[in-house]
């Protein structure tokens, strides 16, 4: 059938290319090849976070006094709507973990070499793209923890310098956190970070399409001259490999869902006291809790200024590390961008546990 | 290589009767259309509004108003709270929560003296919820009252809030 | 008759002033007040504050009258001698009975409070009259409050006015400026024993002051709300139940019906002290070591001890059940299970705890008995709803098992296909 329904398009908008490209595509095939699968999956966590979110825009109402309620509505009285809300919390979590292991394996694999500098730069903004998905869409239920650790976030966003307290009030859209902070948040959620999101991810997978998967360059070096790396079909073979990896996934996920339902929280009260404890979700600890580690004066200049214009300067650099790392783009071993990417790992986890554990 | 996939049995005389490969992709048939219809009930059933209709935080139907004598009152859920709803001698509608200001007991109405009275410490209210003696420390928080629906078969909506 | 023009325009601009310093308040007379003008400037201060005060602020003062409507003599003469003339009027200051008098000539006349506040009550001077302060001035005790000792003579404030000391809130610190006071007390004794002063002590540990000071519930009861006001005097040890009742009135009408109120001297005081009457809690109850009942009751064999141990029993039941449901059903309310009717239904047995704390003042366990088991009624309703909740939870589980099974039967299968693809290509 499926057949049938490709000759019929065929006929009237010629798939000659496209058949002949899907054909002819092949996934190299070596003992690195396990992490070319975290790119799919990452694209498929995504997939199932737009349509998880869809589902949830039916009933979400996005005002400080019903948001809430409205949380309570779709897990109590909507059928399965509770199943959707817990995919849709479980589902961000893991997709920010998989976009951050898809992003160290590329950088550990110094795939971001020529020519792949702009995929490079485009799935560095979307991994930043997925943070700000993660931050925005965290405040959205508006509970006490939510509420609370979107008030410390805004917060530290005030510490940019020159234009921090004007970014801290185009956050918040206000001083304080406040309902327009959530009708703020929700319109990044649902329509700006969609927009952008959608438009790298067609460029990040239109280039990797162009430019083929990239080859380590231990096995790049063991070619003979003229050898080209051993190949596997994408369609079938490489295909149902992904399919499976999603599948895998799939049951995470309901089993998740199922056995670990994200709670509703208490509402959110801008009156009551800050929790104690109160901290912001795993993929921001480390980075929180280096900005509390941070004296509160160094040098003379503010300490959490500092750690921001650190992690500012951190992001620049990420950005542009293929423009940096020469040894790479020559084909050359460069352990110092090895070393820095597994400095980088350590510090995340180590930092993040670390938040956790410290009072 | 395969174009098209699940076609790819050999053709030739002498082939038998079990297929192997036949059954794997029929059991993968199987597994695709199952774990899709796991997907899609669901998200079908997610879809069709539920009998509630909305988060029903802010307006409650109490009950007929037909049903609701004059100089009488009725303890209707709102939400997760009791509240009361009285018709006056005169005929008015009036509603409160009725969660007494003292110590939380469900209030009722007293049809001989006409007051809202709390039968855990002797609190009385009048029927604009104010206290009128006893230990509650404030008054209850008033609701709004609107009839809808056909006349003579009106429902009676207790709403708060703006 | 130039140095009168003079003073009477000083005066004049003097109130002038003054009322405008004050502005607003019912209208100043006109008529010259030469006392305000003479005694603010003496240097001995008992004889300027009393001028000064009246001057700055005075309810009677704002209702047009001065000096002489009390204390008698010539307000327009600007010598002493003419002033203070007894035969113009002038009492002098006014000490003991003659207080109360003076007060009492205005206020104890029903047409001439009618003119300025009809709904004041005129009987004061005869309630006093009836009190331990109104008893003891006839014997001549000047130690005694009168009057002045609680409105003030000056600067008198209204009742309502938050700075009066008999404002609801200031009552108890203005009856402990004497009874608190030990030097003052001594003395005095009541039934063969020296009067107490550790009553404003007591008192501000209690809930009643809590109440009224933190609570902002001004109908909590103070000094006033218990003694009397003008017939201040301490309620006579028969009618303890009847006093507290006038508030507590479900406690009173249970604990009449019960066999305490027929053996207790001081009613409710036994249980609850007088002044530091402390939040209640349940280990008053029973027959061990906390508790009070235990200071009469104790054994086997002792009725009222079996009576007191059912009945903290029961309400010690239906605690435990309360918390138990209550935590069960915050964990299904976390795994989003709808259980509103359910937060109802706990409303109701909460309801039914706080009436078998009430109930309990009847002393019979056969009373307390069904309206713990009617809270325990509706807690068996909500565990009920509990266990269908938990099994809607492992029903979906359970559906959630079902399809991981087919989520992993795909699985394997694409694994062997993947396989299969390979081995041959």
């Amino acid at each position: 059938m499926v057949q049938q329904v490709v000759e019929w398009l065929d006929e009237r908008i010629d798939l000659g290319g496209l058949k002949h490209f899907i054909a002819e595509k092949g996934v190299p095939v070596h003992a690195q090849e396990i992490w070319y699968y975290l790119g799919g999956l990452t694209l498929f966590l995504f997939a199932v976070q737009v349509c998880t979110g869809i589902l949830l825009l039916l009933y979400y109402r996005p005002a400080a006094t019903e948001a809430y309620e409205s949380v309570q509505f779709i897990v109590t009285r909507v059928p399965f709507g509770w199943l959707i809300r817990n995919v849709h919390s479980w589902s961000a979590n893991l997709l920010i973990a998989v976009a951050f292991a898809h992003f160290f394996s590329v950088f550990l694999l110094k795939s971001y070499r020529k020519p792949r500098e702009l995929t490079w730069v485009s799935g560095m903004l979307l991994l930043f793209l997925m943070l700000g998905f993660g931050f925005s869409g965290y405040l959205l239920p508006w509970n006490e923890l939510s509420f609370f650790a979107t008030k410390v976030g805004t917060g530290i966003a005030g510490s940019v310098p020159i234009v921090g307290h004007f970014l801290l009030r185009l956050l918040r859209g206000g001083d304080d956190v406040t309902g327009a902070t959530l009708s703020r948040f929700f319109g990044l959620h649902v329509a700006v970070l969609p927009a952008l999101a959608t438009a790298l991810v067609v460029a990040h997978l239109l280039l990797v399409q162009r430019q083929g998967m990239s080859v380590p360059l231990r096995v790049e070096r063991r070619l003979q001259p003229g050898e080209r790396v051993k190949q596997m079909p994408f369609f079938p073979n490489y295909i149902l490999r992904d399919v499976l990896a999603w599948y895998v996934a799939l049951g995470v996920l309901a089993a998740l869902a199922a056995f670990y339902p994200w709670e509703l929280g208490k509402k959110a009260d801008a009156f009551a006291a800050v929790p104690p404890g109160i901290r912001p979700e795993w993929y921001f600890v480390a980075m929180f809790h280096t900005l509390k580690l941070i004296p509160s004066h160094v040098l003379g200049f503010e300490g959490e200024r500092l750690g921001v214009i650190g992690f500012g300067l951190a992001a620049a650099f990420l950005l542009s590390v293929p423009f940096l790392d020469r040894r790479s783009n020559d084909g050359q071993n460069s352990p110092l961008y090895t070393v820095l990417a597994v400095a980088g790992l350590l510090y995340l986890v180590a930092f993040t546990i670390v938040g956790y554990i410290a009072k | 290589m395969q174009l098209t996939p699940f076609a790819d049995v050999p053709a030739g005389p002498g082939r038998a009767p079990f297929n192997r490969r036949t059954f794997l992709d029929a059991l993968l048939t199987v597994g695709f259309v199952t774990t899709a219809a796991a997907i899609a009930y669901p998200v079908a059933r997610f879809l069709v509004p539920p009998e509630a209709g909305e988060a029903a935080t802010n307006s409650v139907i109490a009950g007929k108003s037909a049903a609701l004598r004059p100089n009488s009152g009725l303890i209707f859920p709102f939400g997760s709270k009791p509240a009361i709803v009285i018709r006056t001698a005169e005929g008015d509608l009036r509603a409160f929560n009725a969660v007494c200001t003292h110590l939380d007991c469900t209030v009722q109405f007293k049809a001989d003296t006409s007051q809202i009275w709390c039968a855990c410490h002797n609190g009385l209210y009048d029927l604009a919820g104010n206290v009128v003696s006893g230990p509650p420390p404030r008054g209850l928080e008033s609701f709004t009252v609107n009839l809808r629906g056909e006349p003579g078969a009106e429902d009676i909506v207790v709403s708060r809030g703006a | 008759m130039k140095s009168r023009t003079v003073l009477i325009a000083a005066t004049a601009a003097a109130m002038l002033s003054s009322r405008l310093a004050h502005g607003g308040q019912t209208a100043a007379p006109a008529a010259p007040n030469a006392c305000v003008t003479c005694h603010s400037g003496l240097p001995d201060t008992r004889l300027a504050r009393p001028a000064a005060a009246f001057a700055q602020q005075d309810v009677h003062r704002d209702r047009g009258f001065t000096c002489i409507d009390c204390h008698g003599g010539d307000a327009s003469a600007s010598e002493k001698l003419r002033a203070h003339d007894a035969s113009r009027g002038f009492k002098g200051k006014p000490t003991g009975q003659a207080v109360v008098a003076t007060c009492a000539r205005c206020h104890s006349d029903a047409s001439f409070m009618r003119r300025f506040a009809p709904r004041q009550r005129i009987d004061q001077a005869t309630e006093y009259a009836t009190s331990v302060h109104g008893k003891q001035l006839a014997l001549g005790d000047g130690r005694v409050a009168t009057c002045a000792s609680c409105h003030g003579a000056h600067g008198i404030r209204l009742v309502n006015d938050a700075k009066s000391p008999v404002f609801p809130t200031n009552v108890a610190t203005t009856c402990a400026s004497c009874h608190a006071n030990p030097a003052h007390m001594a003395g005095y004794t009541v039934a063969n024993k020296p009067l107490p002063t550790n009553q404003l002590a007591q008192y501000q540990q209690s809930v009643h002051f809590a109440a009224l000071t933190k609570g902002n519930d001004l109908s909590a009861p103070t000094c006033n709300d218990c003694h009397g006001n003008h017939g201040a005097a301490p309620p006579g040890a028969g009618s303890v139940v009847n006093v507290c009742g006038t508030c507590h009135a479900v406690f009173a009408q249970k604990f009449a019906t019960s066999v305490h109120s027929q053996i207790f001297d001081r009613g409710c005081v036994e249980c609850h002290s007088n002044h530091a009457v402390l939040k209640p809690s349940d280990d008053m109850l029973g027959t061990d070591a906390r508790s009070l009942c235990g200071t009469c009751h104790s054994g086997a064999d002792d009725k009222g001890a079996n009576t007191a141990t059912q009945m903290r029993g029961d309400i010690e039941r239906l605690k435990a059940g309360l918390e138990q449901s209550g935590a069960r059903l915050a964990g299904l309310k976390n795994a989003g299970m709808e259980m509103s009717a359910q937060d109802l239904a706990m409303g109701t047995a909460r309801t039914r705890l706080t009436l078998a704390r009430a109930e309990m003042h009847t002393f019979d366990a056969a009373r307390v008995a069904p309206v713990v088991a009617e809270g325990l009624t509706a807690l068996a309703d909500v565990d009920a709803a509990e266990d269908r909740a938990a099994a809607e939870l492992r029903f979906r589980r359970g559906g959630l098992a079902a399809s991981l099974v087919a989520i992993l039967l795909v699985v394997v299968a694409l694994a062997v296909k993947i396989r299969r693809l390979e081995r041959r290509g």
